[in-house]
């Protein structure tokens, strides 16, 4: 048998090559889809499992989920400015609210159109959009290794623990925010870091690892590769849900954190449907359900009662939550790109 | 070839043209400006990458690690090409499977599983331990030598398949010639195999080198934030430093100094080739 190419047979082959390429894209165009930046880990789990089905049954439209740090969505909005932005709806935490507003990236809330907005506690109505959550950091340990649990943040410069500290970055909001944490305890202030960067280097002698993003961070601890190092509440909580043993401790200095909040970006392709996805966030009975474990997600909205692992360890009431610190991140911002630039080079072996 | 069938090859140029030439030239000449949004002209990024030694330790490491992982790579690979070039074709085919089976798993999978083997808790430590060899684990992850070992394995398969298509060209009457002249099986294969797989030897030896230096996912999770590689430096100048147009400068150079060492090693692939027909 031979096979003889003549034009008719590639035009028709190429043709049906083409329509076949072509057809999802038709027959998707019938309903909606919106795309949202979310976190890795607890964030991109739980608006899976718990806010995309609840908005498809609301609106029939469909999510992609970009899954993508802040400060890479910031990255990503920038290089896309003046033309069509690669997702609808942002996902940020405190810093990067406040480079986008100033790079015009995200767009003043439209908070007449979220009806859930009004009931958040005063203290997360930002105007720039919702605050959904806190992100709380502390002391993460093994409590196999160490026991009882570490009372304060000098704990990682013991001895014992050489080779068992584990530190992240500073790209991820958690290696900075600790950094600015040791800088305050040691210290220093938004001007001078010297004193952060001192204790750094006492501190590498005790440090066995320091991942490039979370995701590696997580890995360190699900191996056991590391004891003791700063920890973010909710990724404790997600990964205890995997039984890796690990705890956090909030240090004698009080507990520290930051906000976490979701915008409308700027010229985006589907401006309603971002603002119904980003109501939903904070939606009472959706808050309730997000509070339960494995996802533990501190909720913003006033009737949201505190239940659960947040009361046992971080705040009992709505006023304990106000009172966790945070940092003054107009001073911080500027400074970052500097600092990360620091760290590396202090860090590098 | 006649222009009729070069034209077959120009969907291919354009397609050529158009993502990889295009992005290349906007990216040297981002580099070649003060702002990401690329107003005024400058020089400025190259000076601050060569004026700062912290820059070029970084590409020297860079280029250092990618030679011991390509060596070591070499080392392993060799002999299983060797082998594979003489067993008969069903066993034969057994090993290619087996050398191709890496690839076939994402590279993610592939450095995550050597998370696993790796780790205090892994396999190796366990075995170490068990053996009484250390009382503590040792520690692999987050090494350079964890990063060779590594790389050597997942890059395997470009070293052994170039190396495996010459030797299996070699015609197997110049060993039997050599043998019959009293050479033993090392002398044969030192004197005759070796020299006439040497052009096999370079073409896997660039296509290792090239995939271990740029390979960065597997350096990070690997080798974490203190073994800081090429890849990684410029990934925090774009990402982490928002610096566009220095990360472009860095991407240049260390794409200049690639070009150089395979520009070397393809040379010395040239000599190799008249040196195996003489």
């Amino acid at each position: 048998m031979t096979h003889r190419l003549d034009r008719r047979t590639v035009i028709a082959g190429a043709t049906t090559l083409g329509a076949s390429v072509a057809m999802p894209a038709i027959l998707c165009a019938q309903s909606k889809t919106l795309v949202a930046a979310t976190f890795p880990g607890t964030w991109s789990e739980a608006d899976r499992n718990i806010i995309l089905p609840a908005f498809k049954a609301a609106t029939s439209a469909a999510v992609t989920q970009s899954i993508v740090l802040g400060t890479d969505q910031v990255a990503r909005l920038t290089a896309a400015k003046g033309n069509k932005p690669p997702f609808d709806v942002a996902f940020f935490d405190t810093p990067q609210v406040l480079d986008a507003a100033k790079e015009g990236l995200i767009v003043e809330y439209p908070a007449a159109k979220s009806p859930n907005f009004s009931s958040l506690l005063p203290k997360f109505q930002d105007k720039w959009g919702p605050k959904i959550t806190m992100q709380v950091i502390g002391i993460g340990h093994n409590p196999k290794k160490i026991a009882p649990p570490p009372k304060s943040w000098d704990a990682l410069w013991d001895p014992k623990y050489k080779g068992r500290v584990g530190l992240t970055a500073l790209n991820s909001q958690l290696g900075i925010a600790f950094l600015a944490e040791l800088n305050r305890i040691k210290g220093g202030s938004e001007s001078d870091f010297e004193p952060a960067f001192k204790a750094l280097r006492s501190l590498l002698l005790n440090v066995g690892a320091i991942a490039t993003n979370l995701g590696a961070y997580a890995t360190l601890w699900q191996q056991e590769q590391i004891d003791i190092a700063p920890y973010n509440f909710n990724f404790v909580q997600t990964l205890k849900a995997k039984d890796v043993p690990v705890e956090l401790a909030i240090p004698d200095t009080g507990a520290v954190g930051w906000e976490t909040s979701l915008h409308l970006v700027a010229n985006a392709t589907e401006p309603d449907l971002a603002v119904k996805y980003i109501d939903l966030h904070i939606d009472p009975a959706i808050q309730a359900q997000m509070l339960k474990p494995p996802y533990d997600v501190i909720p913003t909205n006033s009737k949201v009662k505190l239940e659960g692992a947040i009361t046992a360890s971080l705040a009992k009431t709505h006023d304990d939550l106000a009172k966790v610190r945070g940092f003054d991140w107009a001073k911080l911002n500027p400074q970052r790109g500097a600092l990360i630039e620091r760290f590396n080079r202090e860090i590098k072996v | 070839m006649n222009g009729g069938e070069s034209k077959l090859a120009l969907p291919l140029a354009a397609l050529f043209v158009a993502f990889f030439i295009g992005p290349l030239l906007v990216l040297i000449v981002l580099s070649l400006h003060a702002e990401a949004a690329m107003r005024t002209w400058t020089f400025a990024n190259y000076v601050r990458f060569f004026t700062d030694s912290f820059n070029y330790s970084i590409l020297w490491e860079t280029l250092l690690l990618g030679a011991k992982a390509t060596l070591l790579c070499l080392f392993f690979g060799y002999p299983i090409a060797w082998v594979c070039a003489r067993v008969n074709a069903r066993l034969q085919s057994v090993i290619v499977f087996l050398v191709i089976m890496p690839i076939l798993t994402s590279v993610v999978v592939r450095t995550f599983a050597w998370i696993v083997i790796l780790g205090r808790q892994g396999i190796i430590n366990q075995i170490v331990l068990g053996l009484g060899l250390s009382n503590e684990p040792v520690r692999l992850l987050y090494t350079e030598v964890g990063v060779v070992l590594v790389l050597a394995q997942v890059q395997m398969p470009l070293m052994v398949l170039p190396i495996l298509t010459v030797m299996s060209k070699i015609d197997p009457n110049l060993s039997d010639a050599s043998r019959a002249l009293g050479a033993g099986e090392w002398r044969t294969l030192w004197r005759v195999t070796m020299p006439l797989s040497l052009p096999g030897v370079i073409a896997g030896c660039v296509l290792t080198y090239t995939a271990c230096i740029t390979a960065f996912v597997t350096q990070t999770l690997i080798g974490g934030a203190r073994l800081v590689y090429m890849p990684l430096h410029i990934y925090q100048q774009a990402v982490g430093a928002n610096d566009w147009p220095f990360a472009g400068a860095i991407s240049v150079v260390f794409m200049i100094a690639v070009l150089i060492i395979v520009g070397i090693l393809g040379a010395l692939g040239r000599k190799s080739e008249t040196y195996a027909r003489a």
